[in-house]
Parts: structure tokens; sequence; C-alpha cells
């Protein structure tokens, strides 16, 4: 089958329910997509399907209807997207597993709610676990971002 | 039993007769629309979705601070549909999201059973303006091809279905309307 990933059209053999993220990960190398949980209960899988977050691990290869982003694509080092700029200015990643979900998670919800309130964001940001616990960093930088896209 | 079944169906009116067995249809419908499978999307206003009778705490609502708003779609905060993928699925794995194909969603919050009674909900169910709309027949048409209502009775993963099939609730929807959709207090 063909996806279409960061930009880049694959062509993947692989069986229709395999999910997406094994996909990225084991037949595209793609491996800035992590595995967390594989049942959708921490958020670390996290990629964009025509911009909208899904977590890769329940979505199955055969039902990718659209672009696929990953956090590579989501902006590079010379062109940052602003959630990944104000992830930098306020040094949010602790270890980091979780951190390419979360930022994928907060482009996305901050694309459908541009200006959220704080207990928006912690309903949006709820289902992205961090073990390190950054959760006021996180929330602090996706308000630094929201700013950031209005003024855009 | 069935005896006496027998000799009130002989000495009853039918009128009576389509009367009682509205009211029995009535409580199998019940038994469904109570059923946490069903309740715990059919909420009120929270928009907070239950995670009843799912081996965690009495009256627990769904992990993760998931509110699904006045959208009910979850559009102001993470849409329901980020982790409950919107195509068919075998729904084969414990605690995994389930997945149907169809967008997943909170129904309209005036359809909202959980935590009432009967009564309650009969009275909700008969009237369209409390329904999202439905004539009876259209009930029953919907209840037949809601992949919503089927997945209720077909959770998957050991989950706990609603009881019955679609097919009988919705013969039960058909009876209770030739009824006249009696409610207990009518």
């Amino acid at each position: 089958m063909k996806l279409n990933v960061n930009g880049k059209s694959h062509e993947v053999d692989v069986e229709d329910d395999m999910p997406l993220l094994w996909v990225l990960r084991d037949e595209l190398g793609i491996t800035d997509v992590k595995y967390g949980c594989g049942i959708a209960q921490c958020g670390a899988c996290t990629v964009h399907v025509d911009g909208v977050a899904v977590r890769s691990c329940q979505l199955a290869a055969g039902d990718v209807d659209g672009n696929v982003t990953t956090i590579e694509g989501l902006g590079s080092p010379s062109a940052l997207h602003a959630v990944q700029e104000a992830w930098i200015e306020h040094q949010v990643a602790q270890c980091g597993y979780c951190q390419s979900g979360q930022i994928m998670q907060a482009a996305s919800f901050l694309d459908l709610n541009g200006e959220p309130n704080d207990e928006q964001i912690d309903q949006a940001m709820s289902g992205n676990l961090c073990r390190c616990g950054t959760y006021p960093r996180i929330r602090a930088a996706i308000k630094t971002a929201a700013t950031k896209l209005q003024g855009a | 039993m069935r005896r006496l079944a027998l000799a009130l169906t002989l000495i009853l009116p039918a009128g009576v007769q389509a009367q009682d067995a509205g009211s029995s249809a009535w409580d199998r419908i019940y038994a469904v629309a109570s059923h946490p499978r069903c309740t715990n999307c059919h909420v009120g206003e929270s928009g907070r979705p239950a995670w009843d009778d799912l081996g965690y705490a009495k009256d627990s609502v769904h992990g993760m601070n998931i509110v699904a708003g006045e959208s009910r779609i979850g559009a102001e905060s993470i849409p329901c549909r980020v982790c409950h993928i919107s195509a068919e699925g075998a729904n084969n794995v414990p605690h995994a999201a389930p997945q149907i194909d169809e967008a997943w969603r909170l129904p309209p919050v005036e359809l909202a059973w959980r935590g009432k009674s009967s009564v309650e909900v009969c009275q909700q169910l008969r009237h369209p303006e409390a329904n999202d709309g439905f004539d009876m027949a259209e009930l029953a048409e919907h209840v037949r091809t809601s992949a919503f209502v089927n997945y209720g009775f077909k959770p998957g993963a050991g989950r706990n279905a609603a009881p019955g099939t679609t097919e009988e609730l919705a013969e039960d929807l058909e009876i209770w309307a030739a009824a006249g959709t009696p409610c207990v207090g009518d």
C-alpha cells in the first residue's frame, strides 16, 4: 500500500491491520514516533493524519486515509513549528521519551482551539502521560505557542 | 405460567394485552438503556463519558480527564477520534480504545440516561423532541442500523455487552410503539 509520510510517498508491503506505529518505526525507520502502551492510554505514539492528532498504535495501516505527519515533518531545526520553539523556550523536555507525542498533540490541539484556557489545555493534554512530570512546563509552552500562532 | 398467559389472552381485551406487551417491552428496552455500555456515553451536560462497570471504582468517569464538551465530540480539547479511530475494528484488545466505522462521540445531551429512572428515560424516548427527533419507526430503524448501537451489543475483548441483540431491541421498540409507548404512571 501507499503511504504519504512527512511529504514523501512510500510503498509498503504490510498487512492491512498492522498499526501505523509499526509501519512508521519498523518498515520506514521513522523512529521519532514512540511506543508507550499500544492501547491509546499514554499518547507517546501521537502523529497527525491530515493535520489531526491520532494515536498511531490504534490506527491500522489499511485505515490511513490521509497524509501522515510525524514530528520530523512538523518542523525542521532551521524552521521549527511554534510549539517546538515554545518547547525549547520553556525547556519542557526531561527524558524526552513522551515529548514527540506531546508536541504533536499540542500542535493539533492549537489548530482546533487557538485560544485555549488552562482547563482546556489540561483536558486536551491529559491523555499524554509524562513520567518526568513536566506537565506545568507543557501547559506554559502551549500558552506561549498559542500566543505566537495568534500573532502569526 | 404459560397456561395463565393463555387464559389471560382469552379473557382480556386486545387493547389491554397490547398495553401489557408494551410495558414488558419497555422493561427490556430500559434494561438496555440503563446498561453501563450505553449510559457510559449517554451522559448529561458535563460531557464527561463514564467508565462504569469496567472494573474500576463505582461511578467512575472516563480516565485521562476526557471531556467531550458542548460539541459532544471533544472539539474544544481532544476529539474522541484521536483514540477511538473512525473505522471498523476487531476491538479484541482489552483496555484499548474501542473503534467503529463512525465518528466516536457522545449522543445529544437530551438523550442523557445515566442515573435516570425507567420512567424518566421512558418519557424521554417517546417524545421526538427528547429523543433526537425520531418517530418510533425511525427509532427502530436507527437501532437496526447504527454502528454505535451495534457496538453496545458486541463490544468485544471481554467487555460487558448490553443485554439482547439489536434486532430484539428494535422489535421491542416496535411492540412498545404499537402499544402507544406506555410509561409507568400514565
